[in-house]
């Protein structure tokens, strides 16, 4: 255990001197605190106006943390992806003579933390939001922290540590805890859709007897009513049961042989883990650890030459994609355009200007969200680009031609429903279309500049912030002139002037861009 | 002494490592040969007790996965994981007390400066080139002061410098007592090292040596000889 303890405290030394080393990591660090702080906050005036801020609003939002939080760890510790270890953990700690059960423990460290700070957070709330009295909310953090730690504990090492279910089984079982996740959202869905959103509505649900005689989550769910609204029959019963279950599950637990049985399947996803936090600090738009993907064989031929050829081979990779251009990111494009279709038709319509919210979605989606890797990406990190007998411009071209012809089928799917709902005419819908596709471009080009310019200082992130800004500042203008325009002489003129400058600047970025396709090294 | 019996790794409906048995004597070394895909890296992993398997696996005795056989073990892998944030000297430190080494500070200066790592001390894991990071790995193993000690394809990545003191130590612990077992396809690397071989194919082991028996005979010559008959 004392090899751990070095682990884990030299780890953190190291890291804190290398931020730091490093401003910009550190800012970053304190603008995510201070974006965290303001979302809490912001969080805490709309239960205050929505009239939540009573100790009936409380039971319900704990009721609804614990269910969903108790059943996800489930999953993640079954299926042995609730902690999380580094590929160097299985060149160092799993072969070496420390308990595999001490080698869990630290490792979930992570865990831990982020169950103390739920509870600091629920604290305060309790406190300031809901005006709880400070010995309920100090027993209710004690439970939190001790009780609930401990019961996640005991539950992560025998999950881990049994051996006797079979890959099979375990994945059975999750498919049943998810379903029961999904069917109980489905039970609220339908609830609150009949009854609707008031407090009461909520109260009635979270006090029904029978959740809290839900094994286990629901015992724990009857413990934290017993702290906060005193005992009563049924959370009497219930939160005793908790405690024993508890007790239980720990003797058992520490009782438990544990040979290091687990260390492949936590190698695995370490590897898995890496990844995609690999993807990650590329600047990807991750959805979590991803199956392998699967080819489909495809015959055909392509008979291409030159910059050309980059084009055709990766609609070709495209190809035996199993849906070819479409992925998950089509489909957010598809589920946000048919919520925001939705919950803002009636005030759009209202607006009587349904183009320029529709062109503030689009801004929204190119400037905030950082996408996906586009294969023109990995392109550039390949020398066989820059061996290619072709001009710069045409390798650019050709790189990154699919991306735009993705950017357009997105901006169908993002732009489609939205227009429909909003009775946009089909003319506004084409120009809007293709704003989207254009400002997409504008992104990819903007994104290799950023890299020639600020690649060696900033990391992944940083370089997406300039991006950020350069865009907007670039874009700025002909955006104030087109919402200038629409406002004062006719709606229906701002998509046309968008898209001609905007088709203008990245043009001339394009151009710029196509630099980082002349040489491998940069040197601007 | 490295102990193997029946033992059998089945990913999925794959069979990598069928059945295999082979032992590897006190102050000897054992060459785990075979092509990409033979089950070389699945039996290292199944000793290391990084793999769940069937069949038995003992060092000087002991179950490979009771906590008095890993003490008596190192592990080298094929591709090196460093953790990001502990340097190079802190990689030894963590080794020295998760094994409890006796390994001093005077002889971790050794063996640093050995490997050519000596002014590289202070540099993160994430620093290191891939070289680097196999030449720690190897530093880190040695500094358990093993009886048993596993390399997996040790001399990928390295330089030819490294690779002959690599050599030279391998032939030093033999000497000391050390059981030494290599899984690698580089046969020229591993020529003046062996005492047993054992060749693999398919996830079985399809022929052993001892190179008492083989006399001046080529291990290029053996290897074929075994894997194309196998064909």
């Amino acid at each position: 255990m004392g090899a751990l303890l070095y682990l884990s405290k030299r780890t953190f030394i190291n890291n804190l001197k290398k931020a730091v080393k490093k401003p910009v990591t550190l800012l970053l660090m304190v603008g995510i605190v201070a974006y965290v702080v303001l979302m809490l906050y912001s969080l805490g005036i709309l239960i205050k106006e929505f009239h939540f801020e009573s100790l009936s609003g409380f039971i319900a939002i704990i009721t609804a943390w614990t269910f969903y939080m108790f059943i996800g760890n489930f999953i993640q510790y079954f299926s042995r992806k609730g902690v999380i270890f580094r590929p160097a953990h299985a060149h160092f700690v799993f072969p070496s003579p420390i308990s595999p059960k001490a080698v869990l423990l630290q490792g979930a460290w992570m865990n831990y933390l982020l169950s103390i700070i739920v509870n600091l957070i629920l604290l305060i709330a309790g406190l300031t939001v809901f005006a709880i009295p400070l010995w309920k909310m100090l027993l209710f953090f004690m439970a939190g922290t001790v009780l609930d730690i401990s019961f996640e504990i005991s539950i992560m090492l025998i999950l881990y540590t049994g051996e006797r279910f079979s890959r099979e089984t375990i994945q059975k079982i999750c498919m049943v805890l998810k379903g029961l996740l999904l069917a109980m959202t489905a039970v609220l869905v339908f609830y609150f859709y009949q009854n609707g959103i008031t407090l009461s509505t909520v109260s009635t649900f979270v006090d029904m007897p029978a959740l809290q005689m839900i094994p286990a989550v629901g015992w724990n769910i009857a413990f934290y009513r017993l702290i906060l609204l005193g005992p009563g029959q049924s959370n009497v019963v219930c939160a005793g049961l908790y405690v024993v279950l508890v007790m239980v599950t720990f003797i058992c637990a520490w009782r438990m042989k544990c040979e290091g049985n687990y260390y492949e399947d936590a190698a695995k996803f370490a590897d898995d883990y890496a990844e995609m936090r690999k993807r990650k600090s590329n600047g990807e738009m991750v959805f979590g650890i991803e199956k392998k993907k699967k080819y489909k064989i495809i015959s055909g031929e392509y008979g291409a030459t030159g910059a050309k050829a980059i084009f055709y081979r990766q609609m070709l990779e495209y190809k035996k994609e199993r849906f070819f251009l479409f992925d998950k990111m089509t489909v957010m494009c598809l589920v946000l355009s048919i919520i925001f279709s939705r919950v803002m038709r009636d005030t759009v319509v209202e607006t009587r200007m349904p183009q320029l919210v529709l062109l503030g979605v689009i801004l929204y989606m190119t400037l905030l969200l950082t996408g996906y890797l586009g294969k023109w990406e990995n392109e550039i990190q390949n020398p066989y680009l820059y061996l290619i007998p072709d001009s710069a411009v045409r390798k650019l071209w050709y790189a990154t031609l699919a991306a735009h012809m993705k950017a357009f089928v997105e901006g169908c799917f993002l732009c489609l429903p939205m227009g429909i709902a909003w009775r946009i005419s089909p003319l506004q819908l084409i120009l809007a279309i293709l704003v989207f596709t254009v400002l997409q471009a504008n992104k990819l080009y903007t994104k290799v500049l950023a890299q020639c310019l600020v690649g060696d200082v900033l990391g992944k992130k940083g370089q997406d912030i300039v991006r950020v800004v350069m865009q907007m500042f670039l874009l700025g203008f002909g955006m104030a002139v087109a919402v200038s325009v629409g406002l004062l002489v006719n709606a229906d003129l701002i998509f046309p002037i968008v898209l001609i400058y905007s088709l203008f600047v990245t043009v001339i970025l394009g151009l710029l861009a196509s630099l980082r396709f002349d040489r491998m090294e940069q040197v601007l | 002494m490295l102990e193997v019996s029946n033992l059998s790794k089945t990913y999925g409906k794959v069979k990598a490592v069928d059945q295999v048995s082979f032992v590897v004597p006190n102050a000897q070394v054992g060459i785990l040969l075979g092509p990409n895909g033979a089950g070389k890296s699945t039996i290292i992993k199944s000793i290391a007790g990084l793999l769940r398997y069937t069949g038995e696996i003992k060092i000087q005795g002991i179950p490979s996965r009771k906590m008095e056989a890993r003490r008596m073990f190192a592990y080298v892998p094929e591709i090196p994981a460093m953790f990001d944030a502990l340097t190079v000297r802190e990689h030894i430190e963590y080794i020295r007390k998760a094994f409890d080494s006796t390994i001093s500070d005077a002889e971790v200066d050794v063996l640093l400066h050995r490997f050519e790592l000596d002014d590289k001390q202070d540099k993160l894991g994430n620093e290191l080139s891939k070289g680097m990071m196999q030449k720690v790995s190897i530093c880190c193993a040695l500094a358990v002061k093993p009886q048993v000690i596993l390399f997996d394809e040790p001399m990928v990545g390295l330089d030819p410098r490294a690779i002959k003191e690599l050599k030279e130590t391998v032939l030093e612990l033999r000497s000391f007592g050390v059981t030494v077992l290599i899984s690698t396809h580089m046969l020229e690397m591993v020529e003046e090292l062996w005492d047993v071989m054992f060749v693999m194919n398919h996830g079985q082991i399809i022929g052993s040596y001892e190179k008492s028996e083989v006399g001046e005979k080529d291990l290029d010559d053996l290897f074929f000889e075994m894997t194309e008959g196998d064909k």
